[in-house]
């Protein structure tokens, strides 16, 4: 086909006339091993047909075991978890149904509708500081594109080193009087004795702002990216017009990339929305539950109450909105792939 | 004019201001991982004082006869060999014969990969810890690194599909015309060619499981078998009294993986833009 395209031969109309029967034979010997086929053909259809055979398990050699482990270790303990979490199982014996029990302690108990909404409130503070910094770092080094690739890699770097090593620095930064975020705010006059992380009303803000800090750069990479694809020419059009820096921001940069913008987003809410890590090396859902969101609510329930059950049940429902997100993100990125 | 120069300056305000906060954590880190408790209270911005490079060893070796960083590092290097063995020749095989099958095959194939991104780790976390329990496969660290190569999986399958899909396909034809078979031409023509996409979604598996640490808390009960990620946040609680050497740990565990990353940048971020699905 490609030689073909090359020599300019077959002209357009034919070539398509080709391709499609090409595209036909193929699905043929996909779907269906026993071709009927005239008797004049027979001898040579024989062993088209063992071919056909020998190309369906080269395919099933091939593509089935990433399937076969996708099923084995996400559908299947998703499956389990669902059971589970209708018993009232706590690691030991078998696992006994109490139906719906869990699920109704969870809505009346104290626990679980806190836990959402902070899981909420943690999730959106964090993606919309996400979305506001990557997005104006973005603007402000596709402007000038001197130094890029410096930023590039330097502002990655929060991302790229563990983030629970990074959790237990920042955990240090809070604390009141030695950390360095009190001795800055000190030295402005904003009191160095801020016990962010002790305090209930005050300990989500911080592991908001290490999220916001560890995550910047993979959405400022998107975002880049996409800004990069827009034609300089635009621009150039529009400054001759006489929009200023901000008009044409706003009037044409986010326009342009905003199925990008969207997906980022999108990513960033559902990767927050199941943010464990940050909060666990900086407060380990503490004090008593001010941040204890439905990971971490997951992990405390399972792991030290060794309430499987419940646990599960919380999971499950957080899943179920997560999933809802997920599915959503897919429309958006599916429909993104068709406006490229 | 006045707002232009007035603009650029907030601008590099920007990159500088964003630049120091990205970086400074880290020199931090470095600074403090050379301190006894006292100074570090003492100069909580830096220099001044004595340096104690002996808290490295401590972190090394672990406190008191416990698990150190080296464990923690062996782990963690076991348990990312597996998951990029798994994730790229299973990923890669997978990847590379789906673009042969017919559309509705492929889509159907791209599905299963595009929703097993979304699940959720609290979802399969019981479950994991139950049948690992049960099998007693708790606390090792290869067998994570199976489960770690098949969280990556989706990512690896819908980045090399996307590359495979562009692949030239007359190198293939020209190879099955010297006699060769499907699945050779795919080991000797097609691996050989995608060395830098394959490096690019192996980068992401290392970077994935270098953070990981939700799994591994579960899984990895016994000190002795932790990664980098789960000893980290360990050793938080058993140097609460000695900072220095908590943080001579946290300096082990990230200077190598920004080395790492910057000798490599290039295909972490090429990772980055060809799949944008990042676990």
């Amino acid at each position: 086909m490609v030689g073909a395209t090359a020599t300019g031969w077959p002209p357009p109309a034919r070539r398509r006339a080709m391709s499609d029967t090409t595209e036909a034979t193929r699905t043929n010997e996909m779907d269906t091993v026993a071709v009927v086929l005239p008797p004049e053909m027979r001898k040579g259809g024989r062993r088209r047909i063992g071919i056909v055979r020998g190309r369906r398990i080269i395919m099933a050699v091939t593509i089935l075991p990433a399937v076969l482990l996708i099923a084995a270790f996400l559908w299947a303990p998703a499956v389990q978890g669902i059971r589970i979490s209708f018993s009232d199982w706590r690691g030991l014996g078998p696992i006994e149904f109490i139906g719906l029990e869990n699920y109704i302690d969870a809505f009346t108990g104290s626990e679980f509708l806190p836990a959402l909404w902070l899981t909420v409130v943690y999730a959106v503070l964090s993606t919309a500081g996400i979305m506001a910094v990557a997005t104006l770092l973005a603007a402000a080094v596709s402007a000038r594109v001197r130094g890029a690739a410096f930023y590039r890699v330097v502002w990655f770097l929060p991302g790229i080193a563990p983030i629970a090593a990074a959790g237990v620095f920042w955990a240090t930064a809070f604390q009141p009087n030695i950390g360095v975020v009190n001795v800055i705010l000190g030295a402005l006059g904003l009191g160095s004795d801020h016990a962010w992380l002790a305090g209930a009303d005050t300990a989500l803000y911080p592991t908001v702002f290490v999220t916001i800090w560890a995550s910047v750069g993979f959405a400022f990479l998107l975002l880049l990216g996409a800004m990069e694809q827009v034609p300089v020419s635009i621009y150039e059009a529009a400054r001759v017009d006489g929009a200023g820096t901000v008009r044409r921001f706003f009037g044409m940069t986010l326009p342009m990339i905003r199925p990008v913008f969207v997906v980022t987003m999108v990513l960033e809410m559902i990767w927050q929305f199941n943010g464990f890590t940050v909060i666990w090396a900086m407060t380990q859902g503490g004090p008593g539950f001010a941040t204890s969101v439905l990971p971490v609510l997951v992990y405390r329930e399972a792991f030290q109450q060794l309430n499987f059950g419940m646990a599960s049940a919380v999971a499950i429902m957080g899943g179920i909105i997560l999933i809802a997100v997920g599915m959503f993100a897919m429309r958006l990125s599916r429909s993104k792939q068709e406006e490229f | 004019m006045i707002k232009r120069v007035l603009g650029l300056g907030m601008g590099h305000l920007l990159l500088i201001g964003w630049t120091i906060l990205a970086i400074v954590p880290f020199i931090l880190i470095a600074i403090y991982s050379l301190r006894s408790n006292t100074d570090l209270f003492a100069y909580p911005l830096g220099i001044g004082g004595q340096y104690h490079p002996e808290n490295y060893v401590i972190a090394w070796n672990g406190p008191g006869g416990g698990a150190g960083m080296i464990d923690y590092f062996t782990n963690t290097a076991i348990a990312g060999g597996v998951a990029i063995v798994v994730t790229l020749t299973v990923g890669s095989t997978a990847a590379y014969f789906a673009t042969k099958l017919g559309a509705r095959m492929r889509a159907l194939f791209l599905a299963i990969f595009l929703t097993a991104s979304v699940v959720p780790f609290v979802l399969i976390i019981i479950p994991y810890f139950q049948v690992f329990n049960a099998l007693s496969l708790l606390s090792q660290p290869a067998v994570l690194g199976v489960t770690y190569g098949v969280l990556t999986l989706p990512t690896t399958v819908l980045v090399l599909t996307s590359y495979y899909a562009d692949f030239p396909q007359e190198l293939i034809e020209s190879a099955t015309v010297d006699g060769l078979g499907e699945f050779s031409a795919y080991l000797q023509i097609v691996l050989p060619l995608s060395k830098g996409a394959l490096t690019a979604v192996g980068m992401l598996a290392l970077v994935f499981v270098w953070a990981e640490a939700q799994l591994g808390i579960v899984l990895l009960q016994e000190s002795t078998s932790q990664t980098v990620s789960v000893g980290v946040l360990g050793f938080q609680g058993q140097f609460t009294a000695q900072l220095g050497p908590l943080f001579a740990g946290l300096s082990i565990a990230t200077i190598p993986v920004i080395i790492i990353y910057l000798i490599f940048n290039r295909f972490i971020t090429k990772g980055i833009a060809l799949g944008g699905v990042f676990r």
